[in-house]
């Protein structure tokens, strides 16, 4: 049965975004989806809610509220824990509060593909700097974060420039080693490791997706190495302000870059290295008439907002976008996204079918971010702004549940990002969103980050009180599941909700209304419905 | 391959029907067939019982303060590189001497593993010099190559999670190897299953709040997983799962049951090594299947100062080894488990300017079970023929361990798996 107009926005709105609110669902069902898509894409127009980092918080004596940025580098080591976990509650916040959800879909999206660990960087504030990056927000050159920064081309620009701008993100630079890839002999650089993942990851694939064949050479990596070399980073130190490395370098010495010539994909160029990326995106293997990097692309974008194991079909359709074969700006990830989401297409009849709806396992964060976008929007800001972590203790636990969860932010396991799909799930990993599911459910003060039952049950005029025993209880299971799945559930389903409000349990106390439909949010969040999307 | 199970048919189906063509009823019958326990799942290509624990020594183990020179030339040339760091003849612990005739003996504060080694029985094997050509000081870099088994070139995937790929290909059982301490070392990881981290057993359980209504959650939580819906791959996946889970977690619960301390078997509270072998014999004794377990423990990486600290590792390990082993005995598995220790190199010869030691290349592993064959193997490294004046050569490649673990403890062929033929240490 083809996807009803409601069933199609309550889709877009919930992989374009993080989560589809009721309200969001009737405003998109009255505008049509075509301008649905059309309002999540130009999310620019849109102010930004985008919070601030946290400073260092209380009992670290001289360092109390200190800026995290502008500390030495000494003094962040003492602060350095804390500081990983704040750029977590910093991005999961954005996530859940954001009047862009795109946007920040899309900065979890980079990185999934551009995949760089605090595991592997000089310093962790490279990793803010790096999340800033993908936001659109920073400034390689300066090594500042300007909100917007102008000609910073994510998070759904010129990919052209995206990988510019991704070679000389500090993070990434000591992340593959590129940093230290000087000029070595005339067929390698120094140090290969970014050459062959900009080659393999980010921009053609070890195999091409439609033809299964292999896009590059090792000869390809090892010259891609040398455009690359002097690609590096301003050390601190005698006449740099910087506190800790921050900013591009590109080191012109003859003894560091190579000027060239070299062959990659074909192509002899020589220079600074920038060609380089006009030649990857570019690159058509013979006989094919979309680029590889468009096919890479497009099967990467679709995997991520639509299934796993695109059609062809989809995936030439996307790379035609890439290349601009319809007149479009080309190389615009902008443009690919309105494709895949923008009705009448080969792309957006895939997005929008049976096969693509609610067929997608929520990854940890989308788990976790949906649920609170969706119960509890304020939770993480609290924290944000409240320098004692010890009076939320839920919230501040989340980063270690995320890891328990599978998915570290900011530590993906290697530079291939998490394995994603049917691997979000298995018994570990399921058993830590179950308990998950109890801690959001269980926190009982809004002001821990806690869901205010109280208030929604007011709000929505399902508030009982005294007589809760006597009432039906349909009403509270329809509530919560149009709510947090936005569907009604089977019959089956919809019994065994009601049975367990009506279940009376000895020694629940005082206030059995609120405990027990705690304790319903909390099953449906175990649902497997829940965990789809 | 005789059971289809739900790991192996999301595989091979790309987790879409619809990829594979396969009409709802196949999928049903498919499916039907993969709804046997998995905790039951029968072992397919696996031709032993046998398990094994690595224990990681992370950062890089000082090898020559462990297994030591104990006597003649090689004691004095150690004694000149390390004029503080050098433990005196008098208290190192006699092991023996190796192939070469070289007496060698234990660092003091591993009293523990030189009484194992002493056992009648003979469990602990003594790997000396064990590295790998062009030796890669980078703590990242050389442990990859440990655990990928190839210093040529990066892989994604771990030997012992290739092992695991070969080996069951259709067994599903969410235990065979478990990695206590929660996060997946390369090592483990394989192209088709994702291998569980469990912290904390006791907390291996699902938490529905601690009041009354507590079991009616769970009861609820699982009536709403009985309810199919056959034609939703990932919607099944899910659910199952969710099953498997309660299954497991009242295994795992039930397993401290099967589990009762022996008062005369201590792992020590203050030692956090022994605290996760704990679990291993919790989880070995709870039968759930398990083969492998990764063990990993910090602080190797000793640059300063190292007398102490080092001394204090070496405790610890000895410290945890010894009652795991007691206690597998005392269990009856001593002859199905076999530990194996592993550090990403060992230090240079020669103390630095701080009384610690730098990054260096070839040292020892321990090798402890009850089907060892005790003893020394190998030689010890010659300290006057260093690879760049100061780093130790090794003379047994790592992979040659690992042949002799592939081939003979799990049985299976080791030349695919480490892509070469290497000479098995004859060790068991």
């Amino acid at each position: 049965m083809p996807l009803t107009l409601q069933d199609k926005v309550t889709h877009l709105l919930r992989r374009a975004g993080f989560a589809a609110r009721p309200e969001e669902i009737e405003a998109g069902v009255a505008r049509g989806l075509a301008a649905t898509a059309e309002q999540l894409i130009n999310f620019d127009r849109v102010p930004d809610n985008l919070g601030v980092l946290p400073t260092v918080p209380k009992g670290h004596d001289e360092h109390d509220g200190a800026e995290y940025l502008s500390m030495s580098e000494e003094d962040f080591r003492y602060v350095e824990g804390h500081f990983i976990e704040d750029i977590n509650l910093f991005w999961l916040n954005a996530m859940i509060t954001t009047t862009r959800p795109l946007q920040e879909k899309m900065v979890l999206f980079w990185h999934h593909l551009f995949a760089t660990s605090f595991d592997g960087v000089y310093d962790v504030r490279q990793m803010y700097l790096q999340n800033e990056n993908f936001r659109g927000n920073f400034n390689p050159i300066t090594g500042q974060i300007v909100r917007p920064h102008a000609s910073n081309p994510f998070p759904v620009g010129n990919y052209r420039q995206m990988l510019e701008y991704l070679s000389q993100d500090p993070a990434m630079l000591f992340w593959l080693d590129n940093w230290e890839n000087h000029k070595h002999t005339p067929e390698v650089g120094s140090n290969e490791n970014y050459a062959r993942e900009l080659l393999e990851l980010f921009s053609l694939g070890v195999f091409d997706p439609v033809t299964g064949e292999p896009n590059y050479t090792e000869r390809d990596v090892r010259q891609a190495s040398r455009a690359l070399t002097g690609w590096s980073v301003h050390m601190p130190g005698e006449n740099n302000p910087d506190n800790f490395p921050r900013r591009f370098f590109f080191n012109s010495s003859r003894d560091v870059h190579d000027y060239g010539p070299y062959q990659v994909l074909g192509v002899t160029f020589s220079g600074d290295g920038r060609r380089l990326f006009d030649v990857i995106v570019q690159y058509k293997r013979p006989g094919q008439p979309q680029s590889a990097c468009g096919r890479y692309l497009g099967y990467r974008l679709f995997k991520f907002f639509g299934y796993d194991n695109p059609e062809p079909e989809v995936i030439n359709d996307l790379a035609d976008v890439f290349d601009g074969v319809h007149g479009g700006e080309r190389y615009s990830i902008r443009q690919m996204l309105r494709r895949i989401f923008t009705p009448g297409n080969p792309s957006s009849e895939a997005f929008y079918s049976e096969k693509a709806f609610r067929a997608q396992i929520k990854s940890p964060t989308e788990y976790l971010v949906s649920a609170y976008r969706l119960l509890n929007p304020g939770a993480m800001r609290l924290i944000l702004q409240n320098a004692d972590r010890d009076d939320l203790p839920i919230v501040y636990r989340l980063p270690e549940t995320m890891r328990k969860m599978g998915q570290q932010l900011f530590r993906p396991p290697n530079v291939g990002g998490w394995k994603d799909g049917p691997n979000w799930i298995n018994t570990t990993l399921h058993l830590s969103r179950i308990n998950l599911a109890a801690q959001i459910a269980d926190a009982r003060w809004p002001q821990q980050g806690g869901i205010d039952v109280r208030q929604i049950l007011l709000d929505n005029g399902l508030f009982q009180g005294s007589n809760f025993t006597r009432a039906p209880k349909e009403p509270y299971v329809d509530y919560f599941t149009r709510l947090l799945l936005q569907s009604s559930v089977a019959p089956e389903l919809r019994q065994a909700l009601v049975q367990y409000l009506n279940t009376p349990a000895n020694g629940l106390g005082g206030d059995v209304e609120r405990k027990k439909v705690q304790g319903l949010i909390f099953l449906i969040l175990t649902m497997p419905a829940f965990h789809l999307h | 391959m005789g059971k289809t199970t739900r790991r192996d048919f999301l595989k091979t189906s790309g987790c879409t029907v619809l990829t594979v063509g396969l009409s709802q009823h196949a999928f049903f019958r498919r499916t039907q067939q993969a709804s046997a326990s998995a905790l039951t799942a029968a072992a397919a290509l696996s031709t032993t019982n046998n398990v094994l624990v690595v224990v990681q020594l992370d950062g890089g183990n000082d090898g020559l303060n462990t297994v030591i020179p104990a006597s003649g030339r090689l004691h004095s040339l150690y004694r000149d590189a390390r004029p503080q760091l050098s433990v005196p003849e008098a208290e190192i612990l006699p092991l023996g001497a190796d192939a070469a005739n070289h007496r060698i003996g234990l660092h003091p504060a591993m009293a523990p593993l030189k009484a194992l080694y002493d056992r009648p029985e003979k469990p602990v094997a003594v790997i000396q010099g064990v590295g790998y050509p062009n030796p890669n000081r980078s703590h990242f870099r050389s442990q990859d190559i440990w655990h990928t088994a190839n210093p040529e070139r990066i892989e994604k995937t771990g030997w012992l999670g290739d092992y695991l790929d070969v080996a069951y290909p259709s067994v599903d059982n969410p235990f065979l190897a478990v990695s206590v301490g929660g996060e997946l070392p390369l090592m483990l990881r394989s192209q088709n299953r994702v291998i569980p981290g469990i912290d904390n057993l006791d907390e291996y359980q699902i938490y529905a709040g601690d009041d009354a209504d507590a079991a009616n959650k769970v009861q609820t939580f699982l009536a709403l997983n009985r309810v199919g819906a056959p034609e939703q791959t990932l919607y099944e996946h899910i659910r199952r799962t969710a099953l498997e889970l309660y299954e497991s977690t009242q295994a795992v619960q039930r397993s401290a049951q099967n589990y009762t301390p022996d008062p005369t078997i201590v792992y020590p509270d203050n030692n956090p090594l022994a605290g996760a072998l704990r679990q291993v014999a919790q989880i070995i004794a709870a039968n759930l299947g398990t083969r492998i377990f990764y063990v990993a423990m910090g602080g190797f990486d000793t640059h300063t100062a190292q007398s102490y600290d080092h001394a204090s590792l070496l405790a610890t390990l000895s410290g945890a080894i010894d009652p795991f082993y007691r206690d597998m005995v005392r269990l009856g598995q001593a002859n199905r488990v076999l530990l194996m220790t592993w550090s990403e190199f060992g230090r240079k010869v020669r103390q630095n300017a701080d009384i610690g030691t730098d990054h260096g290349a070839a040292a020892p592993q321990l090798i402890v079970g009850g089907a060892v064959k005790g003893g020394i193997y190998g030689v010890h490294p010659n300290l006057t023929d260093l690879y760049d004046e100061d780093d130790m050569k090794h003379s047994i490649d790592f992979r040659s361990v690992y042949t002799t673990i592939l081939e003979q403890w799990f049985g299976v062929s080791a030349r695919d798996i480490l892509g070469g033929r290497f000479e098995p240490v004859r060790f068991l």
